[in-house]
């Protein structure tokens, strides 16, 4: 066969009944405890494929040669990007210490105590020999991790780490302890909503699918994730994959779903990878099968990958992708949980909300329910980007203000810049300012002043970027992945990037202003899927709460950032025409 | 990475990659269409009308089809890439911080936009609407194994031209360390 997932299983291996497992868990334990109560250090090297590009894997080379007699291990990314290539070195009777951006040429130094002065933190509650615990930095002060327990900690290839930072726990309890309708119930008690940006209660869609007659039934893992300023599934893959791949069993059992899916982002060579891996081992292991553990209940998996099509994080084209044709949505109803893959029953849900469901499952509804805010539950994991001091991902207790991800987590704008704005919600909403800092960042907040959450994914601009030209850029990226089947959406993004040339090139009228309007009211109301619904958002915040620049640029014939062509001679063709 | 001789592709090897593929029912034969097409385009840098026709009759389906998704897909390319291939992020991250000036440096220098290849089959660019993830570094190119971060249009201009005379003194493509290279 030719998928990792249904790779012929290695009967050795195989747990074949409930007590196998904890046996399995208990020797997964033990070998957790031995590795960091060992007599010689243990080096851990964050490798995602953030710090590969900078060098991680030739750090990790380096730690191998000359470790000596230390344990060396391949770790995943923290989410601290700006400390990468990191190294952590856990020395007998010491705290685990982070040292930042070694490069390969320093190991050695490292390694012979030199280099000091780089550590960032430890991992432990208290200071040691004056070096901070990583979680009192500004970057790590708010963060309130569930999805991201792991990520930097476990060996993203080994089951036996994720097993014994409690891996399959949750899927135990659902096999064994709880029925489907309890598990169900603690979903909906947890008031877990989609973080693929809609919110919708994943407990409802699970109830859905579980109701739903028509057999057999599938699940499926949205971890498209195309959105152009966002990697926050790429790294719960990359550095956690055993967490998605037991929410998605989970998900399974409790909806009596026949088999599982994972559908990635094909741009994400080391996410598959490590994913791939990760459910060849659980099948080695018989947590994927027939008659799991001897529970009697059977959960097959495929993982499928996407072609760089944007659209297809839309879940009915998703479904069409997995099926080998065109990921172009279709009208609703019926809805996916009706008829999804080859017709039949599918209950989707994103990366990040399955990522939840172990924890949900073992702490119970009531205690998700207990974090962030009462309509919003639970963590989100953000992702922040522009000229800002410090960069990364972080997972925030919803509520967080906006104010306090921009100026303390990622450290306010780089020297030099001036904050301008902040776009909101990926390309699907507008942009915020520093009047919003004292917003919750939840589900609802930000939606009545034109932002939205969205998948989490927020950029900052400063003075140097043009509201004009930012919105071109935004409405391009919406016209081009347009995957063309219904009209408003084909043709109106494309005559919204005309009209805003128009104006860019110094030609626009006030007309202009209202054409645009009118425009963007047509594809919002009248296309077929979410992408055209929400595509002319970005502009629409832009021209509100940049109405000035737009004026200016049409009346005055000048570019305030001094960005575009104004009085160019012909449209210059940029990215995506 | 393409691990070919630029613009070849070797039929043998399509099949040899297809052959891997196995389905127990024509629905699943369906669901390997898109891996079959990526793991030759991840081989070769392109898909081939030979090419499709080989995956066409391995999983039960026709060219047209085939051409559908290869059309419609971003990642895959209908025709060869030049002697280096570059990925440039466009990503939110890199726009704010100028990657459009690249896109429009490489207009401007080399008269080429997203897909397209230098006259004198060099270099090939692909424009990445998503995000390559390296954000710290933006605006960030990914020019063959190397990322190249911090750009401006001079230093992406040097890191093309570096590119090229170190392959043409190799006699083959650069195949670095896949680290970040000082913009």
């Amino acid at each position: 066969m030719a998928t990792a997932a249904s790779a012929p299983a290695n009967d050795a291996a195989r747990l074949s009944s409930r007590d196998e497992f904890v046996a399995f868990r208990s020797a997964a334990n033990d070998r957790w405890s031995r590795l960091w109560d060992a007599k010689s250090s243990v080096i851990s090297v964050g490798v995602g494929s953030c710090s590969i590009a900078k060098g991680a894997l030739q750090v990790l080379a380096e730690c191998r040669r000359l470790g000596g007699d230390a344990t060396v291990r391949q770790v995943a990314c923290n989410g601290a990007c700006f400390l990468e290539p990191w190294v952590e070195i856990k020395r007998p009777n010491e705290p685990p210490v982070i040292y930042s951006n070694i490069e390969p040429g320093e190991v050695q130094a490292l390694l012979t105590g030199q280099l000091e002065d780089r550590a960032a933190g430890v991992r432990a509650a208290d200071a040691h020999r004056g070096i901070p615990p990583l979680d009192s930095l500004p970057f790590f002060k708010h963060q309130q991790r569930i999805v991201l327990a792991n990520t930097g900690i476990i060996d993203p290839d080994s089951i036996e780490d994720a097993v014994a930072r409690g891996a399959y726990s949750a899927y135990f309890k659902v096999l064994f302890e709880l029925t489907a309708e309890e598990a169900i119930a603690e979903v909906t008690a947890a008031n877990l909503r989609g973080r693929g940006g809609a919110g919708f209660p994943a407990g409802i869609k699970w109830e859905s699918g579980r109701k739903a007659r028509a057999t057999p039934k599938f699940v499926v893992c949205n971890s498209h994730e195309g959105e152009p300023n966002v990697y926050k599934d790429r790294r719960i893959h990359e550095g956690d994959p055993h967490r998605i791949l037991e929410g998605i069993l989970i998900a399974c059992v409790v909806c009596g779903a026949e088999r599982g899916y994972n559908y990635i982002g094909g741009e994400y060579p080391l996410a598959i990878a490590r994913f791939r891996r990760a459910v060849a081992d659980a099948e080695r292991f018989g947590l994927i099968g027939k008659n799991i553990l001897g529970s009697g209940k059977d959960v097959a998996f495929r993982v499928r990958t996407g072609g760089g099509a944007y659209i297809c994080g839309e879940g009915s084209a998703l479904m069409y992708s997995i099926m080998g044709v065109r990921g172009q949505p279709r009208t609703k109803p019926p809805r996916s949980v009706e008829e999804g893959i080859w017709k039949r029953p599918t209950v989707a849900n994103n990366t990040e909300t399955l990522a939840n469901v172990p924890d949900v499952i073992l702490n119970g509804g009531a205690w998700y329910a207990s974090i962030g805010t009462p309509k919003s539950a639970g963590t989100k994991l953000m992702t922040v980007q522009g000229a800002l001091k410090t960069m990364g991902l972080v997972e925030v207790p919803m509520g967080t203000t906006l104010g306090t991800l921009v100026n303390e987590i990622w450290g306010g704008m780089r020297d030099g810049h001036r904050f301008k704005g902040i776009q909101t919600g990926g390309v699907s909403a507008g942009p915020l300012t520093a009047d919003h800092f004292d917003l919750p960042v939840d589900f609802d907040s930000l939606t009545d002043v034109g932002g939205m959450l969205g998948s989490g994914g927020f950029a900052v601009f400063d003075e140097s970027v043009c509201a004009v030209d930012y919105a071109r850029y935004l409405t391009a990226f919406n016209r081009y992945e347009s995957c063309s089947k219904c009209v408003p959406c084909r043709l109106g993004n494309p005559a919204l990037v005309e009209i805003l040339d128009r104006i860019r090139f110094g030609r626009g009228t006030m007309d202009d202003l209202v054409l645009m309007e009118r425009t963007s009211k047509h594809i919002i109301e009248l296309s077929l899927c979410g992408l055209g619904q929400v595509a002319p958002a970005p502009l629409l915040g832009m021209m509100k709460m940049y109405a000035d620049e737009f004026r200016s640029h049409v009346v005055d014939g000048v570019c305030p950032a001094g960005v575009c062509p104004i009085g160019g001679a012909e449209a210059v063709l940029a990215a995506g025409d | 990475m393409s691990h070919a001789v630029h613009g070849e592709i070797d039929l043998e090897v399509v099949r040899e990659l297809v052959s891997h593929l196995t389905f127990s029912d024509h629905q699943e034969a369906q669901e390997l269409i898109l891996a079959a097409l990526q793991e030759i385009n991840e081989h070769f840098g392109w898909v081939s009308p030979e090419a499709a026709e080989i995956v066409a009759d391995h999983l039960g389906t026709t060219v047209n089809r085939i051409y559908g998704l290869l059309t419609f897909y971003a990642d895959f390319r209908t025709e060869p890439r030049g002697k280096h291939f570059m990925l440039l992020c466009h990503g939110m991250s890199c726009y704010v911080l100028g990657s459009q000036n690249l896109v429009q440096d490489l207009q401007d220098r080399y008269g080429i936009a997203d897909g397209q290849t230098t006259a004198d089959g060099e270099l090939t660019v692909q424009v990445v609407n998503g995000c390559l993830g390296v954000c710290d570094r933006a605006p960030i190119v990914k020019l063959d194994d190397d990322f190249h971060g911090n750009l401006t249009p001079d230093s992406l201009n040097d890191a093309i031209q570096r590119a090229i005379a170190a392959r043409r003194a190799n006699g083959s493509p650069p195949h670095g360390n896949s680290s970040v290279r000082a913009g």
